[in-house]
């Protein structure tokens, strides 16, 4: 480096606790970009303890990534170079790599990993098991239309008789069972009651009940139950007519509580806790309704149709994605200020699956009918982490529901499993 | 100039030759002239012919001519009477005759010597007493006859008043010898006045013997050839180089005194000034109006004004030959305007010169010249009468298209998997489903959200027109193809809706029964599907003479109308759906029909043929309007949502809108497209409209309809969409807005249908 480059004071910090470096600012030359700062800080752990790999680390200012020198960052958001830099330093995260490919029959419209299994829902009316390592276990011909959302209920894994659900363009939400023992699945329930194709699904946390989103605008909550004799009773008392067209054994459930209130068809639905579930529609709102009172709570207004939402129940925020090419982060807590917290901006056309991690409150990723994932952080709106690419057409769908593999379905019958590697120790 | 100048410079210099041989070979007075003549003209080029010795003499040989000659009279007078007059005399005459021929002056001066010598020997030098040319003053007796002193020993007095002795004379002996001896005899002779003895000068003699021939006693050449100075020919140089004389500078007395003398006579009364004729009355009587006419009103004289030339632009500091820094061009710019030059403009490239002596002479002064009087001459000039307003005044306040969001903008979705030419789309009215008609003989079903072709129909023949029944608790499609009308239950969306459609559809066949035995020849043939076919979804044929080209719902949902432009007097038919009935509208044909609509509110159906569209009153039967599209071919129609306003594409690249409160004539044209409009549609929520063009673009813009009366609709362009490409000569042949989003649906000849939101 010059003399002549001036420096800037800056103190280093670190919340991952085996990469700490004392708490002294340092004098830096304000060229210097990521990697130097890197080398810097592996020098200065190196002072302390013998590594044999360098470790690459990025560098947050202000809760934002630094991408660029630091004298163009400081320019860019005008922050004075008399003051010291506190500086986050975090272990640069590894790149994600291509696990695996499932291939179907037909477009894949969702999927929900589980386990080491994976769910998937086709437009050729199939719902199709897997296990992650790629070995396809089971096709149900489980719908008279294409199957547009499918759920797990079971979230443990000890149990060997999980059950699911599925709703299709048929207009009905099935649930079932499969007994792995026996390698079947049994349709336990049929749910009854939307007039459009059931476009999604959300089980709360305690598993006992499920909401569903439909294109007819309505929201409803079911009951989880695999068998219950108030569906026999519900039953009867449905319509003659629904009663006919099923002519078989299953029980049909009618829902617990229907809420309508949405103009256009509720395109995502997410559980905020036990009481609250959030919706997205084509409407451009999202809408909060508390499920116990069946009311509307709150709502947001978006600038856009909106085509999925995930909810973090870590960091409590909610992503969208929707009719144009930005990801917007909401907060569906506050109510005062800018709707939109942060939009992240970087596929190119509709973006229709969008992931929180279940493990990394800041990361997410997002499938775009452009054909890429991406993996983002939250604290880096303007680029992603890194492009996931492989579809070869539309992604239709994503899913992070195992926490280390990303998961990613499309109109190239596909879909992509990427593994997700995890620091060596996961901030706190 | 300088050719002119340089024969100017060469004529003097012959004339000088011509002139010089006049001078050697004439020897005349006007020669001297002549000499100043040419001198005159350029006096730098002649100044050593001018230093000639004779020239001073012309001088004053000129001033005094006229008192000379007078001299001369007299003194000739005097050499003949006193022939005893001294040397002097002699030479004063010889100084006087040499003025008129001088070339011959040296041959006297010469002569001269020899006279002196010989002859005059008792007179003292000349200079001694007064040697001017006044009379001899020896002898003071005057000018009497010197007889008068025969008888006295002397012959007069001198100055002083002493007796001036007669000479001695000798006796006739002597004068007999001196008449043998002396051989100048017979030229001596003596002197009146003084007795003196004068010896004649062979000029004198010569002068002497011509007298007695009668010759001119000068002997020169009388008739010498004429050299015509003043001529007629007007001569750009004075004859004569002389300085104007004093006389003219000094008002002439003489003048002056004759002018008091009349002056004073006047004053007296002596004299009358002339009388003054008054020009007026003899003007009015030899002038007169030739053509009465001509005489202008004064209005017209007031339009009639100057109208000065327009003026040229001044330089400025970058025609300067010296600018500032700041003006000299760029090399970049100089190339430029070099290019504009050769193209033809004027422009001026700024030079920077040291001096003025360094700046070349303009290139193009001659054609700059020129060009400016052919301005100046073939320009026609009026005045125009400029309104004083403010240009962006003039243009209506636009919003900007940032601010008339929503409205589609990019291309999302491209919905893949037809073969052909998409010649109509139509939406199902929830927005799920879109419905497209192709050349490839189906019609296809589309998921809109992901593009997803649910279902594939397939008919006998290209898809002319395909519509969603607007109805939301049908579920319905008509195609046209070809001959027929197809209704189709494409079994999408709400399935308790689709039984209950089929039900009804399948439930009137009862009623349709009574009407069936009427006596006039039915118009259409309504076949049902059967077996397979109703299976597949196909459920009604409705079979026409003609073909279709175009098929419309009414917003209820239970009439629709179908276009023949072959059909002639049945051309449009509208048919009933649940009675199952079709009838026609029109027992004339109207000409070549390209589309029908039905009013969204009320009972109007709107039929555009190839330049009109005419607006009939179903409940009365009667035409309610005719609308005048300006254009020569509408292709497509579509009325706004609320049923007072009527968008109209046509093939000639035209969009017209109407705004029947308004008027029959279109309230606003658009012309943004290129080539033939295929299709034009209204937003039925958003403040939307749309022309699709074989341009290949869609072009979106914002129409806001108020409802309040007094304000006209709002048209701005807001979006040009492009994506398509072009087949078969063909470009987007239908655009159709999403029922709920901004969204719009484009169907091409490239076989894709795109979504733009």
């Amino acid at each position: 480096m010059d003399e002549n480059t001036p420096h800037v004071q800056a103190k280093f910090y670190t919340k991952q606790s085996q990469y700490s470096v004392p708490d002294t600012p340092f004098s830096v030359p304000i060229t210097v970009g990521v990697e130097e700062l890197s080398s810097l800080i592996n020098g200065l752990l190196k002072g302390d303890e013998i590594e044999d790999e360098s470790v690459k680390f990025d560098f947050l200012i202000n809760e934002e990534f630094l991408r660029v020198a630091l004298n163009e960052y400081l320019e860019q958001r005008n922050i004075s170079t008399e003051n010291v830099l506190e500086i986050e330093y975090i272990e640069h995260h590894p790149a994600p790599k291509p696990d695996n490919s499932l291939l179907h029959d037909d477009w894949v419209s969702c999927l929900q990993g589980y386990s080491q299994y994976v769910l998937s829902g086709c437009y050729d009316n199939t719902i199709r098991l897997w296990k992650t390592d790629g070995t396809e276990l089971m096709t149900i011909p489980a719908h008279t239309g294409p199957v547009k959302a499918v759920k797990w209920i079971t979230q443990d894994e000890e149990d060997t008789s999980p059950l699911f659900i599925s709703g299709s363009h048929d207009q009905t939400i099935h649930i079932w069972q499969w007994n792995q023992e026996k390698k079947e699945v049994d349709c336990m329930v049929t749910c009854r009651g939307h007039t459009e194709s059931v476009d999604c699904l959300a089980i709360n946390n305690e598993n006992q009940r499920f909401c569903s989103g439909s294109w007819d605008k309505m929201l409803k909550i079911w009951s989880t139950a695999s068998a219950s004799e108030q569906d026999e009773q519900e039953d009867s008392t449905s319509t003659q007519k629904k009663r006919k067209k099923t002519d078989q054994i299953i029980p049909t459930r009618v829902p617990i509580v229907t809420m309508s209130g949405h103009k256009e068809a509720i395109s995502s639905v997410k559980w905020l806790n036990l009481t609250d579930v959030c919706t997205a529609s084509w409407d451009n709102t999202l809408r909060i309704w508390d499920v116990n009172r069946a009311l509307e709570k709150s709502q947001l207004q978006g600038p856009k149709a909106f085509f999925d939402i995930s909810y973090s129940p870590s960091n409590g925020m909610v992503i969208a994605g929707g009719s144009d090419r930005h990801i917007r982060l909401y907060d569906p807590r506050s109510t005062d200020g800018a709707v939109v917290k942060c939009a992240f901006t970087s596929h190119k056309l509709w973006i229709v699956g969008v992931a929180w991690s279940s493990t990394n409150d800041n990361h997410f990723i997002s499938g775009s009918h452009d054909g890429i994932v991406k993996l983002w952080d939250r604290r880096s709106p303007k680029a992603p982490l890194y492009d996931m690419t492989g579809h070869e057409d539309k992604i239709l769908a994503v899913d992070w529901s195992i926490p280390d593999l990303m998961m990613s379905s499309g109109a190239d019958n596909n879909i992509k499993i990427y593994s997700y590697s995890h620091h060596k120790n996961i901030s706190s | 100039m300088a050719t002119v100048a340089a024969k100017r410079k060469i004529s003097p210099v012959e004339e000088i030759d011509i002139n010089e041989g006049v001078n050697l070979f004439v020897d005349e007075p006007p020669d001297s002239e002549d000499d100043d003549d040419t001198t005159d003209s350029d006096s730098s080029e002649y100044s050593g012919l001018e230093d000639e010795p004779d020239t001073d003499d012309d001088d004053g040989d000129e001033d005094d001519e006229e008192d000379d000659d007078d001299d001369e009279d007299a003194e000739n007078d005097e050499d003949e009477e006193d022939e005893d007059e001294d040397e002097s005399d002699v030479e004063d005459s010889a100084e006087e005759t040499s003025s008129h021929s001088k070339p011959t002056n040296q041959e006297i001066v010469t002569a001269e010597p020899d006279d002196k010598e010989g002859k005059i020997t008792q007179l003292p030098d000349e200079y001694e007493y007064d040697s001017s040319d006044e009379e001899d003053i020896r002898n003071t007796v005057g000018n009497i006859p010197m007889e008068w002193y025969r008888d006295y020993s002397h012959l007069g007095y001198d100055v002083e008043g002493k007796k001036l002795l007669k000479p001695e004379k000798g006796d006739e002996l002597d004068e007999f010898l001196d008449k043998m001896e002396n051989p100048d005899y017979w030229r001596t002779v003596s002197n009146k006045l003084t007795g003196q003895k004068v010896l004649l000068s062979k000029e004198d003699v010569k002068i002497i013997q011509n007298m007695q021939k009668f010759k001119n006693p000068v002997g020169s050449d009388m008739y010498e050839p004429w050299i015509d100075f003043f001529t007629n020919e007007k001569m750009i140089h004075p004859v004569s180089n002389r300085p104007e004389t004093k006389a003219s500078f000094i008002p002439s007395r003489w003048e002056m005194l004759k002018v008091s003398q009349m002056v004073h006579a006047l004053k007296m009364g002596w004299m009358k000034p002339t009388p003054t004729r008054k020009p007026d009355e003899e003007d009015e009587t030899n002038f007169y109006m030739l053509w009465k006419d001509d005489e202008e009103p004064e209005i017209t004289r007031q339009y009639r004004q100057y109208i000065p030339p327009p003026k040229v632009r001044l330089p400025g500091h970058a025609e300067s030959y010296n600018p500032p820094e700041e003006y000299l061009p760029s090399e970049k710019t100089v190339q430029r305007l070099k290019k504009e030059i050769a193209r033809g403009k004027t422009r001026t490239i700024p030079q920077k010169f040291s001096s003025l002596r360094l700046v070349p002479g303009f290139k193009y002064f001659i054609r700059e010249r020129f060009e400016r009087c052919l301005d100046l001459y073939l320009c026609p000039r009026q005045r125009k009468v400029r309104m004083n307003v403010n240009p962006d005044d003039l243009i209506p306040k636009l919003p900007k298209p940032r601010d008339l969001q929503p409205f589609p903008t990019t291309e999302y979705l491209v919905f893949k998997g037809h073969k052909g030419i998409i010649r109509t789309i139509s939406p199902d009215p929830k927005g799920q489903w879109i419905a497209s008609g192709c050349d490839d003989k189906t019609v296809k079903i589309w998921e809109v959200a992901t593009g997803r072709c649910i279902k594939t129909f397939n008919v006998e023949s290209k898809v002319k027109g395909v519509a969603w029944n607007p109805n939301p608790s049908l579920s319905i499609i008509v195609v046209a193809v070809e001959t027929s009308l197809i209704i189709i239950n494409p079994h999408v969306g709400d399935k308790l809706i689709c039984s209950k459609t089929d039900l009804l559809l399948n439930s009137f066949e009862e009623v349709e029964l009574p009407p069936a035995p009427t006596d006039k020849p039915k118009v259409t043939e309504w076949e049902l599907y059967e077996d397979a076919e109703y299976e597949l979804g196909f459920r009604l044929k409705i079979k026409h003479q003609r073909e279709i080209s175009q098929v419309t719902w009414h917003g209820k949902g239970d009439y629709f109308a179908s276009t023949m432009p072959k059909g002639e007097s049945k051309s449009v038919l509208i048919h009933q759906l649940m009675k199952r009935r079709s009838q026609n509208p029109f027992s004339k044909p109207k000409g070549l029909v390209q589309c029908v609509l039905f009013h969204p509110i009320r009972p109007f159906l709107f039929v555009a043929t190839q330049k009109y569209v005419r607006i009939y009153n179903l409940m009365k039967q009667s035409l309610s309007k005719k609308l005048l599209s300006n254009c020569q071919w509408i292709s497509s129609m579509a009325v706004h949502p609320g049923g007072d306003n009527v968008i109209i594409g046509s093939y000639d690249s035209k969009l017209s809108w109407f705004d029947l409160d308004l008027s029959t004539k279109p309230y606003h044209t658009l012309r943004h497209h290129t080539m033939a409009l295929r299709s034009v549609t209204y937003h039925k929520r958003y403040p939307l409209f749309a022309s699709a063009s074989d341009d290949l673009s869609v072009i979106v813009c914002h129409g806001m309809v108020y409802s309040d009366l007094l304000q006209n609709p709002l048209i701005v362009p807001v979006k040009v969409l492009r994506g398509h490409k072009a087949a078969k000569g063909l470009g987007v042949l239908d655009c159709q807005f999403h029922p709920s989003q901004p969204w719009i649906f484009t169907a091409g000849a490239d076989g894709t249908i795109r979504l733009y939101t």
